[in-house]
């Protein structure tokens, strides 16, 4: 029996890899956003400055509940057809 | 009955089942799914590290410098040279002493605030400059002048007692 799920497989059957990828692309991009946030706090140069140090905690903790966020729309592994 | 393979892949098998798969070699293959959720977790890593440096700035402040400390007598230092020194503190940090003219003293961090090269102080041009990417600071005040530094140089006040040059902490020029 084909249901609705189905026939949007057979129509568009690279829409797991489009998501998978721009999901992937989006995670690193997110995670290199933090590498530079956390290198900036990290600057021997910024050591004594609170401020940045707090803004861009605030930043990279927004971006890590988008990243744990972005994996709801993960699609589900395929399955073999029986 | 013939054995069922538990993770058959079948329409059936629930999700979570190819997240935890029985057979040693789905388990070690690492798909797509499992690296997105590595690097969400890496993510998380990231902002944790980031929260630690707010908290260690937040418990551990840096102390002001107590006291008056002894650097060298008058003479030492002519009219237009400098001086570098370290104080001891909960961690060392160096200083220069310039002497600009007769009876004018200063005392700054001899870190660059761009990115920690050791700055020194110029009589030919009059400023105190940073090698490294030319960073140039007025040597009366600390300020910047040219080039990429962000902020002025932190400054001690200089004390002189009988012929003697003391520095201490400078309470209203590097209140932020």
């Amino acid at each position: 029996m084909s249901d609705f799920r189905t026939s949007q497989n057979e129509a568009h059957p690279n829409k797991t890899n489009s998501l998978m990828t721009g999901i992937i692309v989006l995670l690193i991009l997110f995670v290199s956003i933090q590498i530079w946030f956390l290198f900036g706090a990290l600057n021997n140069a910024l050591q004594d400055n609170l401020y940045f140090a707090l803004t861009t905690f605030i930043g990279s903790l927004l971006l890590a509940a988008a990243s744990f966020w972005i994996l709801r729309y993960l699609p589900d592994p395929l399955k073999n057809k029986k | 009955m013939a054995h069922k393979d538990p993770y058959d892949g079948g329409e059936n098998t629930p999700s979570w089942k190819s997240d935890f798969p029985f057979q040693a070699k789905k388990a070690t293959h690492v798909g797509r799914r499992e690296f997105a959720k590595f690097l969400a977790l890496f993510s998380g890593a990231l902002a944790l590290t980031n929260g630690a440096i707010v908290i260690k700035s937040l418990t551990f402040p840096t102390k002001p410098l107590e006291g008056e400390h002894f650097i060298c007598n008058e003479s030492d230092v002519a009219v237009g040279s400098m001086l570098q020194f370290d104080i001891q503190g909960s961690k060392v940090i160096p200083y220069i002493l310039i002497h600009l003219k007769a009876n004018e003293w200063r005392a700054f961090e001899q870190k660059c605030t761009h990115l920690t090269c050791a700055v020194r102080f110029r009589e030919d041009l009059q400023k105190i400059e940073c090698p490294c990417h030319h960073g140039f600071f007025s040597p009366d005040t600390g300020e910047v002048l040219q080039g990429p530094p962000p902020r002025p140089l932190p400054q001690l006040e200089v004390v002189i007692k009988d012929g003697k040059v003391f520095v201490k902490e400078n309470e209203q020029k590097n209140k932020v």
